[in-house]
């Protein structure tokens, strides 16, 4: 089936014409419509626009000289603005709004000819590890509807596993892409914190907002990498430095590289499973001539607590614009000012950005920001020396991405510190702003498993040289679920 | 009855000057805000939609910086932005982009230069760099009461600089206000208009008793559009203060708006009420970095600044302090001087001091009179310095009188016609011939018998009077020289 090629195979088909776009495009429509039921992956739905602009491709000619991901259907997280294209971050608030403008990174993908099938659900102001946070409802796992397909990146994980589309785009602040990616069995891409620009992508958490995507293959992550990197003049904290040919890393060999495997990332509670598999990962690459060395990042244990002090508070900053007076929900009824306020934004959040708003007010809050925001940001340092240090002795780390196997639908949803847990082991690489990799390496229980590739900041190549030599070595990455038919089974 | 105490008063300044950049602080939109139809200076940044992002204005920087410099601050090499939370809904982002505890320019002063001609050092805290909010307007639409929300405003660059409450009077303060202005202008950074809101002030107040240390109980005082709106409020702060002193009230620490109708300070909040602003470092810019190559570039920029010049004028020209004032009160009047004393410099002798002086005498009694009289500006002023020269020269060489050289200054002042054409047109060469004046002479001393008689009785200064009376009879053209000896003689 057409659906299950990667993004770089079908791109071959369409450069030597055995395939239209207009065919390409028709069977990821077909694939949507049979899954989307299922799967709710989708917010908004592009696929007329999508025909035609396959259609208007087809007509051009050639999708080589349209550019590198000409005719290619891709899904954009719904907190992507999209100029014309309902964008609601998943949230009520944001529920009728329209932008006035492209992200950067959409802008890019679209002028290198990508055709956008839709806006991908995700959890409300990408506030969550499961996907339950919509306020439009959850998304299922492909694998077993009765999971969480990993979250916030909710509907990029579940479309491309399902294979709608070659390639979706994600936000990863503490995980958001690298757990859904390993939670559907696919590729997820967290660049490097400066690496891809931010403009245009509600945010969350401006100091750790990375913005990644969620592929089929490595080489597939590589390539969108190169299409989206690099300065952008609208946002002041991506730099200049040059964009590599990360596609041409992907062959190059691995033996004599050194991978680090961070022993604090065992942590107590993790499942055996993921031990197991991750284990057979780090004799594959020894295999491949790898050394293999133990590391630590001794304050690893202190990163969650950070995140959940550092995130907050920029959340209470940043949802501050959403108060019904420009755009989005707004109480029209509301007899003054005031209570427009409250009442926009009480009905208008949902439970898991007002806890976030609530506690980021606290920790900022005069008497407080000392003991709270300041000394975070402290100790963030730390966990940035902790990598500095490691990769002072390794090339890459390699690491579970969960502790767990993905989990059923409400298992957690009222129990938000459970739910903070699940990013236990992806949180510490925002922080240090250095780039993560999640490739699928195995199964469990019916349900995929991820370990993550982490790499200095800026040296994404490094990773996708990794990770690539244990894709092709192992193919996990051509498992594809079958969506509630033979349940559990591959 | 316990005997009225004596108060001082103690005065500090918070001032922001809005800069006259080309774009906002954080995005490309035109910062020519004022006058402009509501909502049509904005982009995505300014409006605050979602996924916008703030790049710095690095122009805006530099001339904050530059401002550092002239009130002779420590600029920070290292900077940063943090942002200041609250709701507003002319505040699109709900939080302003300012800096919070590592501003630009940190310790220094202004040296102002009091009406009696003394100067004091004001102490400058801190000038930091941030954003305008939009505006508000309330108004009626189809009979509903609303507010509108106007954001071209929001977003444009605006600095804060905070003095220390070295001020000690309402006049101290407005001069503070009007030097802060004269500054910014000469610095091109700012028109630092108060009227159109390009700078605005807001007062924390206090008294304490006569000789005390310890500072009082200060109030802010807001709303004030004009540097006759702040010596006054100020004064009827003063006024209020007193009185609640004198009766042992005590004084509430609070904002207080300025009622210009009504002449008085009202309560606006308590500081009980006051918010809680959550400062925290602007994630979405990195730290600023100054190095010492653009802080060289940047104090190359800055020119010599008025109170600079104005010690030299005195200097170099000998100009008395008031005349000195006036000539730099602004950088296109100071610089018209100098160009006009160089023309007069070469095209004649005499010392740079004489003709400092006489080119002085000229503008302050004529082109300023003229400026002063329509509202001009130097810049819109139709006479070049080299044409006042002209002028000067005639009247030096006796071509023309004192009296018609002033009437012929006015007349090019405002037609942009030559002194050497005016004069023509006119007929108003000086008439110095012994034989063309006497009959004026003669008919003067006919018609004003009287004071021929006290001249003759000895009373020679209503030689002075006839001497007039000669000019006026001449229609100004009479060298008044050669009247005198033409009298002296004729009446001896």
């Amino acid at each position: 089936m057409q659906r299950f090629f990667t993004l770089t195979e079908a791109r071959e088909k369409l450069v030597k014409k055995e395939l239209s776009v207009t065919q390409l495009i028709e069977e990821a429509v077909t694939t949507i419509n049979t899954t989307e039921k299922k799967l709710h992956a989708f917010n908004t739905l592009t696929l007329e626009q999508a025909l035609e602009k396959a259609a208007k491709i087809d007509r051009q000619g050639t999708v080589k000289d349209i550019g590198p991901m000409g005719g290619i259907p891709i899904g954009y997280k719904d907190n992507f603005c999209t100029k014309g294209v309902r964008t609601t971050a998943s949230s009520n608030i944001l529920g009728n709004y329209i932008p006035i403008y492209n992200a950067t990174v959409v802008d890019r993908y679209e002028k290198a000819g990508a055709i956008s099938v839709g806006k991908l659900n995700c959890d409300a102001f990408a506030h969550g590890s499961s996907g339950e946070n919509s306020d439009f409802g959850p998304t299922k796992n492909p694998w077993n509807l009765e999971y969480v397909p990993g979250g916030s990146s909710s509907g990029s994980g579940a479309l491309v596993a399902s294979g709608g589309a070659f390639l979706a785009t994600g936000t990863d602040t503490g995980g958001s892409i690298r757990l859904p990616a390993s939670f559907c069995g696919i590729v997820g891409l967290k660049p490097s914190y400066g690496r891809v620009s931010r403009y245009g992508i509600v945010a969350m958490t401006s100091s750790t907002d990375s913005i990644g995507c969620l592929t089929r293959s490595v080489k597939d992550a590589a390539l969108a990498l190169e299409v989206t990197a690099g300065k952008d003049i609208h946002d002041g904290t991506t730099v200049d430095k040059k964009v590599e040919s990360y596609t041409s890393f992907c062959g190059k060999p691995v033996k004599g590289m050194t991978i680090g495997i961070p022993k604090e990332y065992f942590v107590k509670g993790i499942e055996k499973e993921v031990v197991d598999a991750t284990e057979k990962a780090i004799e594959v690459y020894k295999s491949l001539g790898v050394k293999i060395k133990e590391v630590s990042l001794p304050h690893t244990e202190y990163a969650t607590a950070v995140y959940y002090i550092v995130t907050p508070s920029e959340v209470s900053s940043n949802l501050a614009r959403y108060d019904g007076v420009r755009y989005g929900y707004s109480d029209t009824e509301a007899p003054d000012m005031l209570s427009r306020y409250f009442n926009s934004r009480r009905d208008g959040f949902g439970a898991e950005a007002k806890r976030r708003i609530m506690i980021g007010t606290y920790a900022l809050s005069s008497g407080y920001y000392d003991a709270y925001y300041k000394k975070a940001q402290q100790v963030r340092t730390l966990v940035c020396d902790d990598f500095k240090k490691a990769f002072q002795k390794v090339d890459l780390l390699l690491a579970p991405v969960s502790p767990t196997l993905p989990f059923k639908i409400g298992e957690k949803a009222s129990d938000p510190l459970q739910m903070y847990l699940s990013d236990i082991l992806t949180i510490a690489v925002n922080l240090a702003g250095v780039p993560g990799l999640a490739i699928p390496c195995g199964f469990a229980k019916g349900l995929p498993i991820g370990i993550q590739v982490i790499a200095p900041q800026f040296e994404e190549a490094k990773m996708f040289q990794a990770g690539y030599a244990y894709e092709q070595e192992t193919k996990w990455h051509t498992m594809h679920p079958t969506l509630g038919e033979n349940n559990g089974k591959k | 009855m316990v005997k009225n105490k004596e108060y001082e008063t103690v005065i500090g300044l918070e001032v922001h000057v809005e800069l006259a950049t080309k774009s906002k602080m954080f995005c490309s939109c035109s910062a020519d805000w004022f006058g402009e139809k509501p909502n049509t200076h904005n982009c995505p940044v300014c409006m605050g939609l979602p996924g916008a992002l703030p790049v710095p204005n690095g122009k805006a920087i530099e001339m904050c910086v530059k401002v550092g410099l002239a009130l002779n601050c420590t600029v920070a090499k290292e900077s940063k932005f943090d942002r200041k939370n609250y709701f507003y809904p002319d505040l699109p982002k709900g939080y302003q982009i300012s800096q919070f505890d590592q501003p630009l320019s940190v310790k220094g002063y202004l040296p102002l230069l009091l009406d009696d001609g003394t100067v004091k050092r004001i102490g400058i805290t801190r000038i930091h760099q941030e954003e305008d909010t939009g505006k508000l307007i309330h108004s009626v639409v189809d009979g509903k009461k609303v507010s509108l929300v106007d954001l071209n405003r929001s977003g444009v660059p605006l600095i804060e600089v905070v003095s220390e409450p070295d001020i000690s009077s309402p006049q101290e303060a407005k001069l503070f206000l009007q030097q802060m202005r004269q500054i910014v202008r000469y610095l091109e950074v700012s028109d630092g208009d108060m009227e159109k809101g390009s700078l605005r002030c807001d007062a924390n107040i206090s008294l304490r008793p006569k000789g005390d240390k310890k500072l009082g109980t200060k109030v802010e005082i807001k709303n004030m559009n004009s540097f006759r709106s702040v010596e006054r409020a100020l004064e009827s702060e003063i006024v209020r203060q007193t009185s609640l002193l004198n009766e042992e009230k005590k004084i509430v620490q609070e904002t207080r708006g300025w009622d210009e109708d009504k002449a008085k300070t009202f309560s606006q909040r308590s500081k009980e009420e006051s918010s809680d602003y959550r400062y925290f470092p602007e994630p979405d810019v990195p730290p600023m970095l100054l190095t010492e190559q653009q802080l060289t570039n940047i104090k190359k920029e800055i020119p010599e600044l008025g109170f600079e010049k104005y010690t030299r004028l005195q200097k170099e020209y000998g100009l008395s302090k008031k005349f000195a004032a006036i000539l730099t009160e602004s950088r296109n009047m100071a610089q018209f001087y100098e160009d006009a004393v160089s023309v007069l410099m070469k095209a004649s002798k005499g010392t740079k001091e004489q003709a400092g002086k006489d080119v002085a005498n000229w503008i302050v009694t004529g082109v300023m009179k003229y400026l002063n009289e329509t509202g001009a500006s130097i810049r819109e002023l139709l006479v070049e310095p080299a044409e006042l020269i002209e002028l000067i020269l005639f009247v030096r060489d006796g071509t023309v009188s004192q009296t018609a050289g002033a009437q012929i200054l006015d007349e090019m002042l405002r037609t942009d016609k030559s002194a050497r054409y005016i004069i023509e047109e006119k007929g108003l060469q000086q008439i110095s011939g012994t034989s063309e004046l006497e009959g004026i002479v003669d008919k003067v001393i006919r018609e004003h018998p009287e004071e021929v008689k006290k001249f003759k009785e000895g009373k020679t200064q209503v030689i002075g009077f006839l001497i007039g009376i000669g000019m006026k009879e001449s229609k100004g053209k009479a060298n008044p020289q050669v009247l005198k000896g033409l009298f002296d003689k004729k009446l001896k």
